[in-house]
């Protein structure tokens, strides 16, 4: 079971992201959050999300989702853009594992983009 | 102030070019909250000064649904009045994270300048590289001069220098600004603040807070919002079918500003395919719509979609409150796209039925059936209440579920001072003016 993400009901409005940091943090912070919404492509309406996994990295595209290898990125980069830099240094996605309730970033996700398969 | 703050204000004096810090006490927080509140107590500290306030709400950037909204408060080139400007999307957000909790920015600076804001340091700058530039060229720049496509800028465009139609932008986009503030951060000679926020919010109560904000988003879910997106839905929303059915054609995605569950932005492309999802290879596929204003009007006039697109990306560049331009324009009997587009240069004020200090962007019309809506009195307050705790100011028009005594229990929560309804009574009355 993983955290999923379908990127057409995303808004790219970052309570993912911001739960995420919550739960790495304790304090409202953004930095080492395993999801992150990619934004920086304004002019051309263009977002997503990416999410660390343990060994891989999911983006998810308005086209579709994309799986690369965390080894792979590592060597070849593409892992995204700006908003990601960072991501490979972050910690993986632990499913929230201290949380009775499961994910955070599951439960505010307002428009339900963010769910467990 | 320990929670939810950065606990630093600073004092921007462009004459000299010098910067002053000041802690953030707990009783200004105390006395006043935070965003406009806060924002009008160092505006009338300050007022010799002519100040521009840039400020964050108590619950900007935390998890309290909603929570997007900076506030700018200044004297509107247009009413004469002190205003409270909008600042959506991520800008409100970035400028909490950003190491200063407000930011009064005071007199003129001799030469075009910038601020740079970012982990705690607030560096004064020259920039006449910038000077020439149009809105989005000068965000460009100013991301790749600092290296990084996050930072967050309010801006202006050429038309501030000259028309008190030019708003404050949020990066490339108009902020909702409706009172000519980009033109009063002209008067300072200020071309822009770049804004990066890479900092931590702490919290007094941090599981009780959060389990609050998980608990008020799982209500505000199933609200009159629920299973609605974008500015479409918002025009069904309003009673006003045939806006949405002009603008449809044209609509590719809908975003959010910054953890609001309702996504009240629309994005118009004016090439290619609308319903193409893949990036696309042009730079440039269109212009964000941030609010119905303008679109509304030159729907009125009879404008063709991919004219009225065409108008509104030539006024975000110029820096132009095109829901402003448009109201002036129709005034003037100027109704065809070409008569439109060529005014906009020079297009200036004065516009008839401004006045309060919140922005007419967020609508003040009935919307999905809630049923204050259309009450003057309560749209000022609900704008209030957002524009105080940093809340999206159509988000809490929608979600009666963020109740006054919701908030002033998740400010103890979240904070571990005392507030109480009356104290933000208090607060309410003075920021309404």
């Amino acid at each position: 079971m993983g955290v999923k993400i379908d990127p057409l009901k995303c808004t790219a409005c970052m309570a993912c992201e911001l739960a995420c940091g919550y739960h790495r943090d304790d304090a409202f912070a953004l930095l080492s959050s395993c999801i992150v919404v990619y934004r920086t492509r304004d002019k051309k309406d263009y977002f997503g999300v990416i999410l660390k996994e343990e060994e891989d990295l999911v983006i998810a595209r308005p086209e579709g989702l994309e799986v690369k290898r965390i080894g792979a990125v590592e060597e070849g980069g593409g892992g995204g853009d700006a908003s990601a830099k960072p991501m490979l240094l972050r910690e993986a996605c632990d499913l929230c594992e201290d949380r009775d309730d499961g994910p955070l970033c599951k439960q505010v996700c307002p428009v339900d983009a963010v769910y467990l398969d | 102030m320990e929670f939810l703050a950065s606990d630093q204000i600073a004092i921007v004096d462009l004459a000299s070019g010098e910067v002053e810090t000041e802690e953030f006490s707990d009783e200004l927080c105390q006395e006043k909250i935070g965003g406009a509140g806060i924002n009008l107590a160092l505006y009338n500290q300050h007022a010799d000064g002519d100040p521009i306030v840039l400020g964050a709400g108590l619950f900007t950037g935390s998890m309290v649904p909603g929570s997007c909204l900076g506030v700018v408060t200044a004297k509107s080139p247009l009413t004469g009045q002190v205003a409270h400007a909008p600042l959506t999307q991520y800008l409100g957000m970035e400028l909490k994270y950003s190491g200063f909790d407000y930011i009064v920015i005071k007199n003129a600076a001799a030469a075009p300048t910038m601020l740079w804001v970012h982990d705690g340091i607030l560096d004064v700058e020259e920039a006449g590289g910038l000077a020439g530039l149009d809105v989005w060229a000068a965000v460009d720049q100013v991301r790749a001069d600092k290296g990084d496509d996050l930072i967050q800028v309010l801006g202006t465009g050429p038309a501030a220098a000259s028309s008190d139609l030019a708003c404050l932008m949020n990066n490339y986009w108009p902020s909702g600004d409706r009172f000519g503030l980009g033109h009063a951060l002209a008067a300072k000679n200020l071309k822009l603040v770049a804004i990066r926020g890479l900092g931590l919010l702490e919290i007094a109560d941090d599981e009780e807070f959060v389990d609050q904000c998980v608990a008020l988003q799982g209500e505000v879910k199933g609200g009159v919002w629920a299973g609605k997106k974008g500015l479409l839905d918002l025009a069904k929303g309003m009673g006003q079918d045939a806006l949405a059915d002009w603008l449809a054609p044209l609509v590719h995605r809908h975003r959010a500003n910054f953890n609001t569950p309702f996504a009240a932005n629309s994005f118009l492309f004016l090439q290619g395919d609308p319903s193409a999802l893949p990036e696309p290879e042009e730079a440039e596929m269109g212009v964000l719509l941030t609010d119905l204003g303008a679109a509304a009007l030159f729907q009125q006039m009879g404008l063709e979609l991919g004219d009225a697109g065409a108008i509104l990306k030539q006024c975000a560049k110029l820096g132009l409150d095109a829901g402003l331009a448009a109201k002036v324009c129709l005034d003037g009997g100027k109704t065809d796209a070409a008569a439109i587009s060529g005014a906009l240069e020079g297009l200036s004020g004065p516009v008839e039925g401004l006045s309060g200090p919140f922005s007419p962007a967020t609508p003040k019309t009935a919307v999905f059936g809630v049923d204050q809506a259309g009450d003057d009195a309560w749209w000022t307050r609900r704008q209030a209440v957002a524009h105080i705790f940093g809340l999206d100011p159509l988000f809490v028009l929608l979600a009666p579920e963020l109740s006054e005594a919701k908030l002033v229990e998740l400010a103890g929560i979240g904070t571990e001072l005392e507030f109480s309804q009356e104290g933000l009574d208090a607060v309410i009355a003075e920021v309404c003016g």
